[in-house]
């Protein structure tokens, strides 16, 4: 084989993956700024220690806040868990936290204790503002707002506008909304509170 | 016939191995029964006994069936029992494993009062007992005695089955070992090579969550070591638990003793002691988890309990042996 046409097919397959990956470059360059949404969003359960590592370390795995979980809420990374295995979670596609206060009692370590609900911090509800029916289109749903255990001290409209969500200071982050929310991408989900993430103040 | 000594084991003592059984599944069926009625008091919660479909309906009866006659609130009153033998719950008075105490420990590197506390009860019954969790309370044991009778059957039709010996101080490596990894990764991780811990949550899980986790995979592994290399060798080289017991036990008050005057030296309860003692030369050490099996087959009433905190001396062969020269 010649040395030019080596060069030749080397340049062609260049410009072939260059061509190819035009698209995504140019979507990663036209995307909007911001922090991608987390795949999972899956929390401890209410009560749980701040910090994860030391939550890890303890809870001994005994399995018993999910044992007496009355909506079987809570579940435990077992394959997937790596240092965290037999640890619990939530996750809230599939159901919520009631916020019955019975983990926290029978949790027999410092894991999980027993805090006042307004006190309970397993994240904040955020809305994707692109997805959410009312926030989109002007669409009536307002079904995160309806079931939420906390009422408008975590969730609420605007006068404005009846049926877009608002996010407050009193949400916990139970996670009922994103069980409730009928919209197949779940476009409300639940972050780790962080000095940087808004909410709307307090009703 | 020299004559035999007048010291004879309390009638009872060569029945408490079946007690034994009788305790063993006791707790085996709550680890199973435990799941379902998580399940079933799910359920009730949430009156949804209409939206449930034909099976869930048929769960919902037969605990219904099974909790009626004792509580009239389910939701609430079948919380007085939960968790397992690695903790758990019993009308509001919480008991753990003392191993889980010392994992957590070594895991978050603190001193946690109030979760040592309720490991309080267990670790003065094993100074008392010695290793009595291994024998009579532990969910693993019952499924590895079925496995080693299992493994007399496969023998009795010419199967071999394994009968290595290994140093028994192995488990306290695999102890030490255990706690020094937990301290590293900050994560339990013992609780993860625990048997009793790991059937209790696999239980769990595979009744109330919809499948089997990571653990029921070591669990079978266990079994088969048991079965293809060494008899009961798990419990006797490697288990964590039972390295911890045996050092909380070595000293323990309730023991078994040899009657010499009473022993013919048929060696049966060498044979059929899980642990791998000596009995018949008066050894049983701290390994020993007083399970009785040893008293319920002696054939001349040749052992017996009694309270001192170290064994007898060897007292060699027995009286009524070929052996003995008086």
């Amino acid at each position: 084989m010649k040395r030019r046409t080596v060069i030749q097919d080397l340049a062609l397959g260049g410009a072939v993956v260059a061509v190819a990956g035009l698209p995504y470059g140019l979507s990663r360059l036209l995307a909007p700024a911001g922090e991608p949404r987390p795949l999972r969003n899956y929390m401890r359960p209410p009560g749980a220690l701040k910090d994860d590592a030391a939550f890890v370390s303890a809870c001994i795995g005994c399995g018993m806040c999910g044992e007496i979980c009355p909506p079987r809420s809570i579940d435990f990374h077992t394959r997937d868990g790596g240092d965290k295995v037999n640890t619990p979670f939530i996750n809230p596609v599939r159901k919520g936290c009631i916020l019955c206060n019975k983990c926290m009692e029978v949790c027999p370590t410092e894991a999980l204790t027993v805090v006042a609900r307004k006190d309970i911090d397993m994240g904040l509800a955020q809305i994707d503002e692109t997805a959410c029916y009312p926030w989109v289109d002007q669409g009536i749903c307002g079904a995160c707002v309806g079931i939420c255990p906390l009422g408008t001290k975590a969730i609420g409209f605007k006068m404005w506008n009846q049926y877009r969500p608002y996010i407050m200071d009193g949400c916990v982050g139970c996670g009922i909304c994103v069980e409730v929310c009928p919209h197949p991408s779940k476009p409300i989900w639940i972050v780790q509170r962080t000095p940087t993430i808004q909410t709307q103040g307090t009703a | 016939m020299p004559p035999t000594s007048l010291e004879k084991p309390f009638v009872l003592w060569r029945h408490l191995n079946k007690l034994r059984w009788v305790v063993l599944s006791v707790i085996f069926a709550m680890l199973v029964l435990l799941p379902f009625i998580h399940v079933y008091q799910n359920y009730v919660t949430a009156y949804a006994y209409d939206l449930l479909a034909p099976s869930e309906q048929r769960l919902y009866d037969v605990m219904e069936a099974l909790t009626d006659p004792f509580v009239s609130d389910p939701a609430r009153q079948l919380d007085a029992v939960k968790g397992t033998t690695w903790s758990g719950t019993f009308w509001g008075w919480q008991l753990s494993d003392p191993l889980a105490a010392l994992g957590q420990m070594s895991a978050g590197l603190t001193v946690n009062v109030s979760f040592l506390l309720t490991a309080l009860v267990p670790v003065v019954l094993t100074i008392v007992f010695g290793r009595f969790f291994c024998g009579w309370i532990c969910p693993a044991t019952f499924l590895y005695e079925l496995n080693s009778n299992f493994a007399a059957w496969l023998r009795w039709a010419d199967i071999k089955t394994g009968n290595q010996q290994f140093d028994k101080r192995l488990k306290y490596g695999v102890l030490v070992l255990g706690l020094v990894i937990s301290a590293i990764t900050g994560a339990v991780f013992i609780a993860a090579v625990y048997p009793p811990a790991i059937i209790g949550r696999e239980l769990y899980y595979a009744v109330a969550l919809g499948g089997f986790g990571a653990g029921s995979v070591f669990f079978a592994i266990t079994l088969l070591f048991d079965l293809i290399v060494a008899r009961r060798g798990f419990c006797r080289y490697l288990c964590p638990g039972g390295a911890l017991y045996s050092l909380l036990g070595r000293y323990r008050l309730v023991r078994i003793k040899r009657i010499v005057e009473n022993c013919i030296d048929c060696t049966k309860c060498n044979v059929v002691c899980e642990f791998g003692l000596d009995p018949l030369r008066d050894n049983f050490g701290q390994e020993c988890n007083n399970c009785t099996a040893c008293m319920a087959i002696c054939p001349t009433e040749a052992l017996t309990f009694t309270l001192r905190p170290t064994d007898v001396a060897a007292q060699g062969p027995g009286h009524l042996g070929r052996h003995f020269k008086p």
